[in-house]
């Protein structure tokens, strides 16, 4: 089983668990297959994320994704460099970080 | 190079300034409540350019009001006054900040730094809305030319300008660092002189002056703190880039009585992100 993200739905895949909506009503069983077009609905419902069967992604594409978080923060903590031991601005620059991580997944 | 060199270069750029006499005539006019709609109207349409900058502005989202606009007159009656002379006020000091001059900049980069003007208006305006201050429309002008002095450092005298832009990138400091270091005086003064002497608004007079240290205003601290603040959060935000790869440090004072201890920083920068979105018509103006 994995999780994906709606809008990498592809035609064929199956549901390995199903989609619930906001007040608990099952939207899709288990084991359906799905389609994009399927995918366009379940974000127009507001759906984010489904689980799909499937292996996860390898650890090596995992690490990939993962350098980002390091990038950010190094070129962040070269913007803050002089002024990282201000109590406020060591505030803002954690904020800012987890902001632009948050907004780059 | 010595202060009185400096206050020489700024008397000559206000000589040859054409904005006061568009922005004296309107704003006097609109200090008359007897004056009409058309004769504002008629005010700005003698300056065609203008013109059409101002009818480009109001028919943008940033405005509201998308390609619904024709004429001056009937922007004035469905925007009012007010806004109207803040637009009028943008675009003729944008004339200024878009000429470029034609020295050798080294890599300087104009785009970027006119990115960080827009930005950092548009962070004020959203700034000022969110903490409900009604000065918006002056903030957003506040914020796009704080660094009005940097822009009359680098058309009329290049080379100064090169080394405190050269200085900073090189010993990782920020813009008036070096301009302190090199001449003893920065962006920020020169840009009030400049203000003082186009008979600018107070309001902004004291943004363009303090930005980077708001408490001198006094009256106007309100909205200087608002552009310090925009100033700092643009920059770590990464919209645009003013001249320095660093990030000043907030006044204390400014966290405190904008109350931004307590204040949802990701919905801010969600709001400001949002506004910055709007304000991409300056860049095609």
């Amino acid at each position: 089983m994995k999780k994906i993200p709606v809008s990498d739905i592809q035609d064929g895949m199956v549901l390995s668990r199903e989609i619930c909506g906001s007040s608990g009503n099952i939207l899709l069983g288990k084991g359906v297959k799905l389609s994009t077009a399927m995918g366009r609905r379940l974000t127009n419902w507001g759906i984010p994320f489904v689980y799909v069967e499937g292996e996860e992604e390898s650890p090596e594409k995992k690490k990939e994704v993962e350098v980002l978080p390091d990038e950010l923060k190094n070129q962040l903590m070269l913007k803050f460099s002089n002024v990282i031991n201000n109590p406020i601005m060591k505030k803002l620059f954690v904020t800012v970080y987890q902001y632009r991580l948050q907004k780059s997944r | 190079m010595a202060l009185k060199d400096l206050q020489k270069t700024i008397e000559n750029i206000s000589s040859i300034s054409t904005l006061p006499t568009v922005i004296e005539r309107i704003t006097r006019l609109l200090q008359n409540p007897k004056t009409s709609a058309e004769e504002i109207g008629r005010a700005i349409t003698t300056d065609q350019a203008l013109a059409s900058k101002v009818l480009k502005l109001v028919n943008s989202a940033f405005y509201g009001f998308p390609g619904r606009i024709s004429t001056i007159t009937h922007a004035i009656v469905i925007l009012g006054f007010s806004t109207v002379k803040n637009i009028v006020l943008t675009a003729s000091i944008l004339d200024v900040f878009r000429r470029k001059g034609t020295s050798d900049l080294a890599d300087f980069d104009f785009e970027q730094f006119w990115m960080h003007s827009i930005a950092c208006g548009a962070a004020s305006q959203s700034i000022a809305k969110f903490l409900g201050n009604k000065d918006k429309e002056e903030c957003f002008i506040g914020g796009l030319i704080h660094d009005i002095g940097k822009v009359i450092l680098c058309q009329f005298l290049p080379a100064d300008f090169i080394d405190a832009y050269s200085m900073s990138k090189k010993e990782g400091i920020l813009f008036y660092e070096s301009e302190k270091k090199l001449f003893n005086i920065t962006h920020e003064e020169i840009g009030g002189m400049l203000a003082e002497r186009w008979n600018l608004p107070k309001s902004l007079q004291n943004a363009i002056k303090y930005h980077h240290c708001p408490l001198p205003s006094r009256d106007y601290y309100m909205n200087t703190a608002v552009v310090h603040c925009a100033d700092i959060f643009v920059r770590s935000l990464d919209y645009g880039n003013g001249g320095d790869d660093k990030i000043p440090a907030m006044a204390e004072n400014v966290w405190k009585n904008l109350g931004l201890e307590n204040t949802s920083l990701t919905t801010l920068f969600d709001n400001i992100e949002d506004e910055i979105e709007k304000a991409n018509v300056f860049i095609q103006l």
